[in-house]
């Protein structure tokens, strides 16, 4: 089929107004005359084409500038069919006209791929990669988060010394040494370093009565250290952002602030369920020292109902929501326990609760 | 200077990308990106680029990008080597418990890297771009580039950011001055102080507005840049013009981000197309460059290193 066209032929950007069509004999080609020229010929094996809205633009593959600019819908229909028969048409081209249901379902599948792996997959990957690291990785975390949180509080060495013989007292089936820190705060809180050393406000001290609370609370944050929950959050964290990032190579920047958004609530969720495994597993640990597990509820109970403007840290991070008393009065009542009083256990509790 | 009136040309600049079929492309390369885990995306942002600029046209001619994912990922890895190689200098500074000499190695390498980078991604952008079969081309020099640069800021450092401006405008004129299409070349002709004062002005109206002056600031800068822009070949010129409004910002922009908030990101492409035509459609030119008679001038360049390592960086072209 006979048709017109543009032609450019690379050296200057004067428009050539020529007769083009599509031979097929003795070989496919697409042949055209420039005026006053001979025929030219170009081979149907060594042209690319560009279709964009109603033109197709059809360039050589050697000579990359010249190209010819076809508008006529029929015929470039009728070249599009010929290379599709001829299998010249490549799969990126096929997929390309898929349809746009095809897209947004395509579109769909990635997204809910993204989030499934994110929330399922990701997860899993990161508890895995802990067990490669080396937990003396975990005293590196800890020493960058002394030197920069430690400066700002006051270390109560007399009040320290007995926490630790206090502890040393209870069998805590620690995976390493643990060493025990008191703070001078009127902050009521507590918190596990990952190299072993635990840190307890004497905010939080002055809110106890019984040594059995002390006790659970020592539990409750030697699991944290046992089972390397900080090396697992920060492992989790990590992966997650990662993950998005290679996914989504070309974030643009909303996409990457709702990523952002939403990994940062993941973040939490995750650390509530570590507070969760502290609970129940820091419980047994304590029932299995016949320390009375009631201890850990009286000690919450007691949080609860402080107001929250006066203890906040311990609030925000160990959200005191009824679910966790539940749960731990749950353990306690379908776990067989015997109490037993341990005088020294008191004897250090009144001496850690003495001269305030 | 010399301009002749006579013969004034008309030309038009049109974008005519459709939403949805530039959405087709995003899709296909998040599908592709995602199962090559990142390796396709020199690909992925050669489709896109081709698809971009071939919907842009001029006197209703498309533009055209050459650039294939092929070379952009020879760059690519080549940007990798060198981030990898700066990175581990640094960290090795660091190991080896100097961590300050690491830092200022490390900042020293990055504004380096920077004018290499934007002057081979020039060079590789415009020399893979043509209009008509005529090639675009950059003739910056990059010794000067890297001179100059360095000089820029060090001047910035020790002013404490005010040389900035002067140092925006000094940069844009270098690379816009040395962009050709074929035998025209681009002009421009910015201040460095008048573009000063229009930021202080700005931001200080925006602080007091409470950002609300922000859409006739992001106007005014955006007809700074177009305004200034000229073409110029054998005595003829093309001027630039931007009639964009702050009206035209707000609307394209609120929209554009409800799309995206709404449709979860999806909406990308159309955000996209929406912009540029916004863009293009308010950008008016005027003059008496006749555009039949350009010749092809530019070499060719296929070196697309600078063009990754500005992706790296995420610098965007300034243009």
């Amino acid at each position: 089929m006979l048709t017109t066209g543009t032609y450019f032929d690379g050296i200057s950007s004067i428009p050539r107004h020529i007769e083009l069509c599509l031979e097929h004999l003795p070989e496919p080609v697409i042949a055209f005359l420039l005026t006053d020229e001979v025929r030219t010929k170009w081979s149907i094996d060594e042209i690319r084409i560009e279709h964009l809205g109603n033109s197709l633009e059809i360039r050589h593959k050697t000579d990359k500038l010249a190209f010819i600019k076809v508008t006529d819908e029929t015929f470039i229909q009728e070249l599009i069919d010929y290379l599709s028969k001829t299998g010249k048409i490549g799969w990126y081209h096929k997929l390309l006209h898929m349809g746009m249901k095809a897209y947004i379902a395509i579109a769909i599948c990635i997204l809910a791929g993204i989030v499934g792996g994110y929330l399922v997959f990701i997860p899993w990957v990161a508890e895995k990669a802990v067990l490669i690291i080396p937990e003396k990785y975990d005293a590196i975390l800890a020493d960058k988060y002394l030197t920069q949180y430690m400066i700002d509080n006051e270390i109560d060495s007399a009040k320290s010394l007995i926490l630790n013989k206090f502890a040393s007292q209870l069998k805590l089936e620690n995976s390493k040494p643990l060493h025990f820190t008191v703070l001078k705060s009127t902050v009521a809180n507590a918190y596990a370093l990952p190299n072993g050393n635990i840190i307890v406000y004497t905010g939080l001290l002055d809110l106890m009565t019984d040594y059995n609370e002390l006790a659970c609370l020592i539990g409750h944050e030697v699991i944290h250290v046992n089972n390397r929950h900080s090396m697992k959050m920060l492992c989790r964290n990590l992966s997650g952002y990662i993950f998005i990032s290679v996914m989504l190579s070309d974030v643009n920047g909303i996409m990457a602030i709702i990523a952002d958004n939403a990994h940062n609530l993941q973040s939490l969720s995750y650390s509530r369920k570590f507070e969760q495994e502290a609970d129940e597993q820091g419980t047994k640990l304590m029932i299995n020292n016949n320390i009375n597990p009631l201890g850990m509820t009286l000690l919450f109970s007691r949080l609860k109902s402080q107001n929250k403007a006066a203890v906040p840290a311990f609030i925000s991070t160990h959200p005191m929501t009824n679910n966790r008393i539940d749960d731990i009065n749950n353990l306690i009542k379908n776990t067989k326990h015997k109490s037993l009083y341990n005088s020294q256990l008191k004897e250090l509790f009144s001496q850690l609760k003495a001269n305030n | 200077m010399e301009t002749e009136i006579t013969d004034v040309q008309s030309y038009k600049l049109d974008f005519n990308g459709k939403g949805s079929t530039f959405f087709g492309i995003v899709v296909l390369n998040w599908l592709l990106t995602a199962i090559t885990l990142s390796f396709y995306y020199p690909w992925a942002k050669a489709k896109q680029l081709q698809y971009l600029y071939s919907s842009t046209s001029l006197n209703g001619d498309n533009f055209s990008f050459h650039g294939t994912g092929k070379e952009m990922f020879k760059g690519y890895i080549k940007a990798l080597g060198l981030f990898i190689f700066i990175y581990g200098l640094t960290l090795l500074a660091v190991y080896l418990e100097e961590p300050i000499i690491g830092g200022i190695f490390f900042y020293f390498a990055i504004i380096c890297i920077i004018p290499v980078a934007i002057h081979g991604s020039y060079r590789y952008r415009f020399s893979r771009t043509s209009w008509r079969g005529i090639r675009f081309g950059y003739r910056g020099d990059r010794t000067e580039l890297f001179v100059n640069y360095f000089k820029w800021i060090f001047l910035t450092i020790i002013t404490l950011g005010i040389y900035g401006s002067w140092m925006e405008i000094s940069l844009r004129k270098y690379l816009i001055s040395n962009i050709r299409i074929g035998d025209i070349e681009f002009k421009y002709k910015g201040k460095g102080g008048e573009y000063f004062v229009l930021n202080l002005v700005g931001g200080l109206l925006t602080l007091v507005t409470l950002g609300i002056y922000s859409f006739w600031y992001y106007k005014k800068v955006f007809a700074y840049y177009v305004d200034n822009m000229s073409l110029y070949k054998e005595g003829r010129e093309i001027k630039f013009k931007s009639i964009l409004t702050a009206g035209d910002i707000f609307k394209v922009g609120m929209i554009n981000f409800l799309i995206i908030i709404f449709t979860l990101g999806l909406g990308y492409a159309w955000a996209v197309t929406r912009s540029l035509n916004l863009i293009f459609s308010k950008i008016e030119l005027e003059g008496s460059i006749d555009l039949n008679s350009i010749q092809q001038t530019e070499a060719d360049y296929n070196d697309a290193t600078g063009e990754d390592i500005s992706d790296f960086l995420n610098i965007d072209l300034v243009f």
